[in-house]
């Protein structure tokens, strides 16, 4: 058995520490940009960023909320991330989180009365049919007719948005609770919500699901056929055509596995968190989940990585609000520069010029295109 | 010397470059120099260090050592933007042209317009006309780029170069993608720079051109200078044993073979284009095993079309196409059946991010023994590499390397390498020597001889008559979608094969002849 492809341990080490260069530059200048602004509001960003990291890894209760906050945008990353990888530009997450989010609360919402190991199955296989289901209409428009995906996901996120609305609204809606105040469906079944992993805290399965899904996904496209397929489609369509590939099949696949992943995001948040289906849940883990999957060079073991320091930063924020009164948005600032410092191609090239080599990603094909 | 190549003024020289990329050593101690006036080639396999040589004059590659003097300075060149303002132009044998732009558009592409923030067009168009009237170097300056044949496009570049005001400028491979025809027009515009005190250095493997252009060769072997001497000094053998260090021979050695049973059948087939034009228009042939089918014409003339289409790629509108008896819709995914080697190595051939033990199984990771299960067996896939590595001759850093990384010949031999591995009933090749150094055209016409002697049949598709006269067992021509005729892989047919390829039926030919 060839561990690591062929590579030795020390090769893959070198090799993860070289793709680490780019996005650890860019995080390092997103803050070292952030703190010039922190200063300019005249706080000392030593303080601010001293009281966010304290405030995402400082206690058990922070660590909790962290994991609670990187547990969607590591579904939607890795959902985000496998597209990438095969030269799809899926930016649909949100509106198949909406869907898998609905179709799992559906299942849940039903008291069948079956023990959780079945209940809570059943209702994480409904929402990944829920966001297959969304990101069916855009993978076929792709795969047979040509249609970009980018035009066609993006626009479906908000049909999805809307439908949510509808099926929990409180007059009208098919799951919708009667009465309520808000906009939202019924408690779930207890047998189908996620276990809490840490007693007094919202810290639930649904993190242990994202890291094993993570670890499955980094075998599906390092050690499978399919895998190999995927990337032989993102690095080279035309050669994979050429080598008998057919590309309409694995192009549905892709945005079906894709879909379904950011369905699953959806589920679990309801299953795990909120034990409610409710309108406009979703702050963008969908987008958020491009920007995970952009800064992880669509690695899914670096996925895991990428959703955290997003999830530490949100997570921070209100502490660094409470500490310094500075506005939680400056996360949404680092965020930005950070992609930003990614995707900026002179920064590539220097490195690359130190480095001896240029830094590819995966994903610079759908950069340069955009 | 006595040729008076003293007396010129130096333009350029490269003294003692050195330039490795990890293990390997890609130029070793190279030393070029080029006089004011003077069209100098740079000879050599692929992969002898040329294109890395001419990386690190235009700034692309730092040396490891070893010094750059311009008219007599010595200077360092940080980057293509540097190289320009030192007066080196390029054309690479990739051009750097954006297709939707127009001709001035990409002229003016990255320079500094006088009036920023504004561009100034008319200006650009007015000199860019005022250049290609000057060289007689017929460019329309407001066609897009995609619109352009290749020569138009090369044309364009060298237009680009100029308007840069470039005094050296270096040409990668030039003529590997001109017809014949445009090949002299090249050389007349070659000539004329070097006359006004431009220096040339003109890249290439082609050793006719080499001798019939050029005024002083520098050969290059495996990242050495073997030899640098006046062009008229040299003859073409002596030019090819330093090239390749042994000798070489395209000539045929065995009379052309009949093949047996029928492999593949193609009647009345027609195809469209890319862009909905008639690609094939009613092509009939039939090929053996045991045989091989030389297929000439100029280029663009549904050849590729053909290719893609008994492939399986492309739809066929009329007419049938059978492979061992079956349609060839899923030929390329079962194993033994078609071996395909594309005619754009790198876009259509190889996936270049992929490392070579990657590339190798593009077709069989699907099978065991390199997959079970639906998992791949990474511990198989590199061993095989390892094998076929050492079976091919492929210069390479090893099964992990990226494909990008190879010189063409070596990129052309994975690709072979792969699509010879099931040894398949029908090869079909396409363009397989184009771009390549006389040592890897004879190793490629030598597996294809290989192969056929195996008892494949073999589709020989390319656009220099020589190889198709050397390999072909039969050789048909073809002009616009269209089989002109057959003829014997014979150099008496020539004149009938030249006919044929600009338009003329087998037929009209010889009734002309008997009238």
């Amino acid at each position: 058995m060839a561990i690591g492809r062929g590579y030795s341990l020390r090769q893959m080490l070198r090799t993860a520490a070289y793709r680490a260069v780019t996005p650890v530059l860019s995080v390092f200048l997103a803050f070292l940009v952030s703190a010039a602004i922190i200063i300019a509001v005249g706080t000392d960003p030593i303080v601010a960023f001293g009281s966010m990291l304290n405030g995402a890894f400082g206690s058990q209760t922070a660590l909790a909320t962290t994991g609670v906050r990187m547990t969607p945008i590591l579904f939607t990353g890795l959902a985000v991330a496998v597209s990438f990888r095969a030269g799809i530009f899926n930016v649909g997450a949100e509106g198949q989180l909406y869907l898998g989010a609905a179709f799992g609360a559906a299942v849940a919402l039903l008291p069948i009365g079956l023990p959780a190991f079945i209940h809570i199955p059943l209702a994480l296989i409904a929402g990944f049919i829920g966001g297959a289901a969304w990101a069916f209409v855009p993978g076929y428009l792709r795969a047979y007719r040509g249609v970009s995906e980018v035009v066609t996901t993006l626009m479906l996120n908000f049909v999805a948005i809307q439908l949510v609305s509808y099926l929990v609204d409180p007059l009208v809606g098919p799951i919708g609770e009667r009465g309520a105040a808000y906009a939202q469906s019924a408690v779930i079944d207890p047998a189908a919500k996620l276990p809490i992993l840490l007693r007094g805290t919202s810290l639930h399965a649904g993190l242990i699901l994202g890291l094993a899904l993570a670890v499955a996904l980094w075998i599906l496209i390092g050690y499978t056929r399919l895998g190999f397929r995927m990337r032989m489609l993102g690095a080279n369509p035309i050669a994979a055509r050429f080598a008998g590939v057919k590309s309409a099949r694995e192009i549905m696949t892709v945005m079906l596995l894709s879909g379904g992943i950011a369905g699953l995001a959806g589920a679990v948040e309801v299953i795990g968190l909120r034990y409610r289906l409710f309108d406009h849940f979703s702050p963008g883990y969908g987008y958020d989940g491009i920007a995970v999957a952009l800064l992880a060079n669509s690695n899914p073991l670096g996925v895991i990585l990428s959703s955290g320091f997003f999830a530490a930063l949100r997570a921070g924020a209100n502490s660094m609000q409470q500490a310094t009164g500075i506005e939680t948005s400056v996360v949404l600032i680092i965020q930005a520069l950070t992609i930003l410092f990614l995707i900026f191609r002179p920064l590539r090239d220097w490195i690359g010029s130190r480095a001896g080599r240029p830094p590819r990603l995966a994903q610079d094909s759908l950069i340069d295109a955009a | 010397m006595e040729d008076g190549r003293h007396q010129t003024p130096e333009l350029l020289r490269m003294d003692r470059i050195t330039k490795s990329f990890g293990p390997l050593l890609a130029d070793d101690a190279v030393t070029l120099d080029v006089r004011v006036g003077e069209i100098h080639a740079l000879l050599g396999e692929n992969g002898a260090g040329k294109s890395t040589l001419m990386k690190v004059l235009y700034g692309l590659h730092q040396p490891d050592s070893g010094e750059i003097w311009l008219d007599g300075r010595q200077i360092t060149i940080g980057s293509p933007h540097e190289a320009v303002a030192h007066g080196i132009g390029m054309v690479h044998q990739q051009f750097m042209l954006v297709p939707n732009l127009t001709a001035t558009e990409n002229v003016i592409l990255g320079m500094r317009a006088e009036r920023r923030p504004m561009l100034d067009l008319a200006a650009a168009r007015k000199r860019l006309v005022e250049l290609a009237r000057e060289y007689d170097l017929d460019v329309d300056p407001d066609a897009p780029v995609w619109q352009m044949s290749l020569g138009g496009q090369q044309r364009l570049e060298i237009l680009k170069a100029l308007f840069r005001g470039a005094r050296l400028l270096v040409l990668d491979e030039p003529t590997a993608v001109l017809a014949p025809s445009e090949v002299g027009g090249l050389f007349r515009i070659m000539r004329q720079l070097a006359s006004e005190g431009r220096g040339i250095v003109f890249i290439s493997h082609k050793l006719s051109e080499v001798t019939e252009v050029s005024d002083h060769v520098t050969v290059l072997r495996l990242g050495r200078v073997t030899g640098t001497l006046p062009t008229r000094e040299a003859t073409a053998h002596t030019l090819a044993t330093m090239m390749v260090g042994r000798e070489i021979s395209l000539a045929r050695t065995t009379a052309p073979v009949v093949g047996t049973d029928t492999v593949l059948e193609i009647s009345g087939v027609h195809c469209v284009t890319d862009r909905g034009t008639p690609g094939l228009t009613g092509v009939d042939l039939v090929v053996r095993k045991g045989e091989i089918l030389g297929i000439a014409g100029v280029d663009g003339n549904g050849q590729r079309e053909l290719v893609e289409c008994i492939a399986g790629l492309r739809p066929v509108t009329a007419g049938t196409i059978l492979v061992e008896g079956r349609p060839p819709s899923s030929a390329l995914r079962e194993p033994g059946l078609l071996g395909l080697v594309p005619e754009d190595r790198y876009e259509q051939g190889l996936i270049g991010d992929f490392d070579v033990s990657e590339n190798l199984v593009l077709r069989a990771y699907q099978r065991p023994p390199y997959s079970t299960n639906g998992f791949l067996r990474w511990g198989r896939i590199r061993d095989n590499a390892t094998q076929r590595i050492a079976a091919f001759d492929i210069r390479c850093p090893g099964p992990l390397a990226p494909v990008r990384s190879l010189s063409g010949g070596n990129q052309q031999k994975v690709v072979i390498a792969r699509e010879t591995q099931d040894d398949p009933a029908l090869i079909v090749a396409s363009q397989p020597t184009r771009g390549l150094d006389v040592g890897a055209v004879e190793s490629v016409l030598n597996l294809l001889r290989q192969q056929r002697d195996r008892g494949a049949a073999v589709v020989f598709v390319s656009t220099e008559l020589s190889e198709v006269l050397a390999l072909s067992d039969r050789v048909v021509v073809m002009h616009k979608g269209e089989v002109m005729g057959e003829v014997p892989p014979d150099p008496a047919a020539l004149g009938r094969i030249g006919e044929m390829m600009m338009g003329r039926s087998l037929e009209s030919i010889d009734a002309g002849a008997v009238a």
